[in-house]
């Protein structure tokens, strides 16, 4: 199940008078720029992914209620 | 003075001062204890957080001191408080958990960078408990709201309001409370963290915006650890004691709806729409379309649907989704910013509005990817585990793996899944690395922490006998060297700024002159009621 499907309709800083292949060219620079800063925290991922064992650390995790 | 008339009544309107209070989620990992790791793991980081005073003394259990020291006796849920010399605020353990309380503040972004350089404090204090300790039994600091087990701890924040507004919210006037009680659940859209699942017998659900709107389950109350209300009604002012006939008197607004929040986006509209929110409260500019006819079951319902299709009914009748009522919130604020209502009262109303816009037309777009870059929680998270998903195998949303990336999108450790998004530059900064240092070492110049502090960094660990938000109690060598204990009153929390009080500083080295000095100062003839445009 997938909640997140990536539509861009608005381009940052698109005016009026662009034409429609040089913000075709800065969306797609936008999104590729923003790709790659999403991918930089795919290491945090892959830790977060390769803990031993998961279902201790939620054990462990149980906190007493607060406030 | 600010004012606002109707017909025939004047409303006005206190500048929209912010504190918080704010626990974080602690324990050690490698350890699976029936009662949990809390209170070691508490205790530790604890210790590395030097404050004032050093101990608490025990006569203040017995009423010479503020009311809010006595109420601390022997409470398990205020240990050890030290206030910080740094930046004025302090920290303490309730329940188990380290909280944190940030130094008052006026401007939302101020609170962004307060927060952050909080956590950073913390951060180091975590590095310090964990050294010597082996890999396997590391303690873990999450800045997040519930453990996924049925337990949950709070994000308070705190507002300055009249006692005339508070009377009006809880006990003359219903349809203040439930203005604001559906402000609070529409804007779980920018405020929330996001969760892996459901809590307290609450319908299942893979992932919710919210880690908070499962314990709400009434409208109003003053309770905060069972029946939780949306709208808390505790009254605490923390600036004097309670005067009751003073409508112009100050009181504090304790807030626990919201989830803590990492990403600069969710930490500042936290603050910033409430702060305009509460403006027009005060000044009864109440637009009673916006009401929704239950507030709980929307908040159920738009927390538990991502896609933000849910709708709920408002007393009109008419069914809204959240974002439509978040955008009709803030055209209300928009019109009566337009004749200057916020001046004076919510500092930089216009970026917190043109912010809260753009937002909301990203997300009217479904452009997660824009919205996670503004520094969405709920978003920057759902987008990592999707993420995870696309990239391993047999990762669905009941797997634990899933549930340990939710929790540890809010570690504060090395694991943190947010500080690598923040470090990538992926998320956008709404304050500066300077600002978030600025408030890790110094308090904001523009309200009664500026004092607290400086007074703090003069005192000699012995000479301060208690702390409170309200007054500082200090013990000072009298005649023929016996003590003097003497009492710093500062019920004002928009008094003793630095631009009152440095030219004091400047010229007293003693506690007992600069206290001279600080009382001397000429009082103002009541607090800044901001004037406002008429219609």
């Amino acid at each position: 199940m997938r909640f997140l499907e990536h539509t861009i309709t608005a381009q940052p800083g698109q005016s009026p008078g662009d034409n429609e292949e040089a913000s075709t060219n800065k969306l797609q620079m936008a999104r590729s720029e923003a790709d790659r800063l999403l991918a930089a925290g795919d290491d945090a991922i892959q830790r977060a992914l390769s803990g031993s064992d998961s279902e201790a650390f939620l054990r462990a995790s149980r906190q007493q209620g607060g406030e | 003075m600010s004012k606002y008339q109707t017909s025939n009544t004047t409303a006005v309107a206190l500048p929209k001062l912010c504190g918080a209070d704010i626990e974080l989620g602690n324990f050690i990992a490698g350890e699976d204890s029936a009662l949990g790791t809390g209170y070691e793991a508490s205790q530790a980081l604890l210790d590395e957080i030097e404050g004032l005073p050093v101990r608490q003394p025990h006569y203040l259990n017995y009423g010479w001191a503020s009311s809010q020291s006595v109420s601390r006796a022997g409470n398990p849920q205020d240990v050890r408080r030290r206030f910080l010399t740094g930046n004025g605020g302090c920290a303490y353990i309730d329940l188990d958990h380290l909280e944190l309380c940030l130094p008052e503040v006026l401007d939302a972004f101020d609170h962004v960078a307060a927060w952050h350089a909080m956590l950073n404090n913390t951060r180091a204090a975590l590095d310090s408990a964990n050294e010597g300790r082996s890999g396997d039994r590391r303690i873990k600091v999450l800045v997040n709201n519930s453990d996924g087990q049925g337990n949950s701890y709070g994000s308070h924040l705190n507002f300055l309001i009249s006692r005339r507004t508070f009377d009006d919210l809880f006990q003359r006037k219903a349809h203040y409370l439930q203005f604001l009680a559906s402000f609070q659940v529409s804007s779980i859209l920018l405020t929330g963290q996001g969760k892996v699942g459901s809590e307290n017998g609450q319908p299942s659900t893979p992932y919710q915006i919210s880690q908070r709107a499962d314990f709400f389950e009434v409208l109003q109350g003053t309770q905060t650890t069972f029946n939780r209300p949306i709208v808390n009604a505790r009254d605490e002012a923390l600036c004097g004691r309670h005067i009751v006939d003073d409508a112009s008197a100050p009181a504090r607004l304790h807030v626990i709806f919201f989830d803590s929040s990492l990403a600069h986006g969710s930490a500042l509209f936290r603050v910033g729409p409430m702060q305009l929110m509460l403006t027009l409260l005060e000044l009864g500019l109440i637009n009673t379309r916006l009401i929704l006819n239950d507030p709980l079951s929307a908040l159920q319902s738009y927390s538990h649907d991502p896609t933000l299709k849910a709708r709920a009914k408002l007393i009109s009748g008419e069914h809204i989704t959240a974002l439509e009522l978040q955008g009709a919130y803030l055209d209300e604020v928009k019109r009566y910013a337009a004749q200057g209502v916020f001046k004076g009262i919510v500092p930089r109303a216009e970026e917190i509005i043109a912010l809260w816009e753009d937002t909301l037309v990203k997300l009217a777009n479904r452009d997660w990817m824009a919205v996670a870059q503004r520094g969405i929680d709920w978003v920057l998270k759902l987008l990592a585990i999707e993420r995870a998903m696309e990239q391993r195998r047999g990762l669905h949303w009941g797997t634990p793996e899933v549930k340990v990336m939710d929790l540890l999108y809010s570690s504060l450790d090395k694991d943190g899944l947010y500080w690598a998004y923040e470090s990538s530059g992926f998320t956008e900064p709404l304050v500066t690395a300077e600002d978030i240092s600025y408030f890790a070492e110094n308090p904001p110049l523009d309200t009664r922490a500026w004092t607290r502090a400086m007074l703090l960094r003069r005192a000699t660990a012995e000479s301060v006998v208690s702390v409170d938000w309200d007054m500082i109690t200090f013990k000072l060598r009298g005649r023929h060297s016996w003590p003097t204990y003497r009492i710093f009153d500062m019920h004002d929390p928009l008094r003793y700024t630095r631009s009152d009080a440095q030219s004091v500083f400047d010229h007293c080295e003693d506690i007992a002159d600069l206290l001279d000095g600080l009382e001397s100062l000429s009082s103002p003839e009541s607090l800044p009621f901001q004037e406002l445009i008429t219609q």
